[in-house]
């Protein structure tokens, strides 16, 4: 085991364990808890078709990956007859690059931003802010999250860790010195308070760059899909809108871009439909009053291309809709900022060491109840907890996990294969527990299993195993 | 050097051993499934498309108005007056508003709107009824901040081009060659977010308010 794994799996452990502890945290992700889950209910069951929807949604995105290159070709043709640019990138510091240098050539100053969670993978507005330009984020939980010097720490509310109270703290440091002295505490007036001072930024912007939730090969359209209008405000009103997005975001039709979009509002928010989805296809015509100068699309990879083809495959038809993090107790117990990187919940624990290394994550994998909510949940039906058990797999064949762990899975794995032994080994703690619980129903402490029954009861185990019970019943009849 | 581009593109192929470079037909046959793309799984309903796009729409914290073609400067005081707002509006362009005559009651600018803008009135290229959905589209006359700036936003659409589904939205959009328009905006409700406590506010970036006054020809 290296270094870096050892310290990493240190830090996530360490991060976990604040995040438990942080009482603001846990206020918020109480009141987020339960909202996402009910709305997306309430939605899947008022959509008799929905199953349906969802296996077409993945066969689209299977039918994408496998001639993705292909659809990549025809997209970009597309952009180009429309005017626009296509750049390509490798990995992140190509991405950064290509931007700042757009950017610089148009001469920004300002540049505003719709939501990119791309933009946050490369780590971009370090890069932008280190040339000298402002770099505004206009989702209001991005620009929360900004103010805070925070990082999302979730895909589609990023500031859901934070609570009431901590807005109005930020707004009122950062807001002051434009004039707004009075301190807003009311979710309105908070509201109307960044609407007012995000309006200045918009008109003031040079450049706008923002994601992507699909790419449309038929007509060369970035969609993007947000209940504010900043995207919109921060794509038609710059100069020069600049795109950043996945190279697995790309879709054949319109028609399929319907299908996508019919399971992706319900599945984020519950929502039937996101109050505005738009499709911008290339800079200002000649005949338009308005619109970008410049329109460009950065296209990245940054470790994408390599999970083709191989057993992670399906971890790309992901569209980055957040109901497998809305599910996941692990997540609703942490948030996501313990996860360490911009992907968290269940697709940031399979994403993370697929794109950055096992050594950047070893711990994701194993942070994990394999309940298989996430998978069921999943609106283009990623097996998100058999890839997590996959993970685990490979960091056992690659002997990256401890000693100790390594050798009590030996240990079981023999003894599991001896099921006459396994048997007999089994029966003393069964009996031990059920004696030592009787009493209460429940253990509230075991030795060495701490980590458990700190924070809760074990149940007693029955008497006897349901095997040993299954053999007396059959002697019995 | 290779480009990042071939770099990539190779990559791919290689992981999805398509093995040598893609042939011409290949590509042939995906843009022949992108021409002939149909539409797949639809949510089913029976409503009449009226019915279902006002049920939506207003369940997206939307109002409307049905009127006719002759009253659209009326209802439009009616609505303003409602909200104790002067007559006076940024005007977009459409095959309804081009034929409407202004009277000398009303102020209408015919130009993009600004962070000030207060009322914009939008032609709708077409609506879905699934949704409540109006579709908008960018054009010479129609700029799409008129879509954003404002706080209220009024959106005339023509009863006879509410469709089903989105994909006989999609479709009216290929058949009058806008469908590689710079903007198609879908629009379903007023601006809002739900980014302080998960407790949803109206009035976001966008419009506080979005009413849809309905043409219906007699």
């Amino acid at each position: 085991m290296s270094a870096s794994t050892s310290s990493q799996r240190v830090e996530f452990q360490e991060r976990a364990r604040q995040a438990l502890s942080d009482v603001s945290l846990q206020r918020a992700m109480a009141k987020a808890r339960g909202g996402f889950v009910d709305h997306r209910r309430d939605a899947v069951d008022a959509l008799p078709e929905f199953d349906a929807i969802r296996d077409a949604a993945r066969d689209i995105k299977d039918h994408v990956l496998a001639n993705l290159d292909g659809y990549l070709e025809l997209y970009e043709q597309k952009v180009i007859e429309n005017g626009g640019q296509v750049h390509w990138a490798r990995d992140a510091d190509e991405a950064c690059r290509i931007v700042a240098k757009i950017c610089k050539d148009a001469e920004a100053k300002t540049v505003t931003k719709g939501k990119s969670m791309v933009s946050e993978e490369i780590h971009l507005n370090p890069v932008l802010e280190a040339a000298g330009m402002t770099v505004v984020e206009t989702d209001l939980g991005e620009y929360i999250v900004q103010l805070a010097g925070e990082t999302p720490s979730h895909i589609i509310a990023p500031a859901v860790h934070k609570t009431r109270e901590q807005i109005t703290d930020l707004f009122h440091e950062h807001h002051s010195p434009l004039g707004y002295t009075d301190r807003v505490t009311q979710r309105e007036a908070l509201v109307n308070e960044a609407r007012s001072v995000l309006r200045e930024r918009f008109v003031a912007a040079d450049v706008g760059i923002t994601g992507a939730n699909f790419l449309v090969a038929e007509t060369g359209a970035n969609v993007i899909v947000t209940n504010e209008g900043n995207g919109d405000l921060t794509s038609c009103l710059p100069r020069v809108h600049i795109v950043t997005a996945g190279i697995e975001k790309v879709i054949p039709s319109l028609d399929d871009l319907s299908v996508l979009l019919r399971v992706l509002a319900r599945s984020a928010t519950g929502q039937e439909f996101s109050a505005y989805t738009s499709l911008y296809s290339g800079p200002r015509r000649t005949d338009e009053m308005e619109g970008p100068e410049a329109y460009h699309v950065v296209l990245l990879d940054n470790g994408r291309s390599r999970l083709l083809g191989g057993q992670y495959q399906p971890m790309l038809r992901c569209i980055r809709c957040g109901a497998c993090l809305n599910h996941c107790p692990v997540y609703g117990a942490i948030g996501g900022h313990a996860y360490g990187w911009v992907y968290s919940g269940p697709m940031g624990s399979v994403l993370t060491p697929l794109l950055n290394g096992f050594d950047q994550a070893m711990d994701l994998p194993n942070a994990c109840t394999l309940n298989g909510r996430c998978k069921e949940v999943c609106p283009v039906r990623i097996p998100l907890s058999d890839l997590l058990l996959k993970h685990r797999l490979e960091q056992h064949d690659r002997r990256l996990n401890t000693n100790f762990g390594r050798f009590l899975l030996s240990a079981w794995a023999w003894l599991a294969r001896r099921p006459r032994l396994y048997q007999g080994v089994m029966a003393l703690p069964l009996w031990l527990m059920h004696r030592l619980g009787k009493r209460r129903g429940v253990l509230s402490r075991l030795p060495g299993l701490g980590g458990w029954t700190d924070s809760r009861d074990f149940p007693i185990p029955a008497r006897r195993s349901f095997l040993r019970q299954w053999h007396t019943h059959k002697a019995r009849s | 050097m290779t480009s990042a581009r071939d770099e990539i593109l190779g990559t791919l192929r290689k992981s999805l051993a398509a093995g040598d470079p893609r042939t011409l037909r290949r590509l042939e046959e995906l843009r022949s499934r992108i021409q002939n793309s149909e539409p797949q799984v639809q949510p089913r309903f029976d409503d009449d498309l009226l019915t279902r796009f006002c049920q939506k729409h207003v369940t997206v914290h939307g109002t409307y108005d049905r009127i006719s073609g002759d009253g659209i400067e009326a209802a439009m005081v009616r609505y303003l007056a409602g909200l104790g707002l002067d007559a006076q509006w940024h005007l977009g362009s459409g095959p309804l508003l081009d034929e409407t005559h202004w009277t000398d009651q009303v102020f209408v600018y015919r130009k993009g709107a600004d962070k000030d803008t207060k009322v914009a009135l939008s032609e709708a290229f077409a609506a879905v009824a699934e949704t409540g959905t109006l579709v908008l589209c960018s054009g010479p006359a129609v700029p799409s901040s008129q879509n954003f700036l404002p706080d209220d936003h009024v959106i005339i659409v023509d009863g006879r081009r509410i469709v089903r589904h989105m994909e006989d939205a999609w479709a009216m959009l290929r058949d009058s060659g806008a469908a590689s328009g710079r903007a198609i905006n879908l629009i379903t409700g007023p601006s809002k977010t739900g980014d302080i406590e998960q407790t949803i506010q109206y009035g976001a970036h966008g419009p506080r308010r979005l009413h849809v006054l309905i043409v219906e020809q007699t």
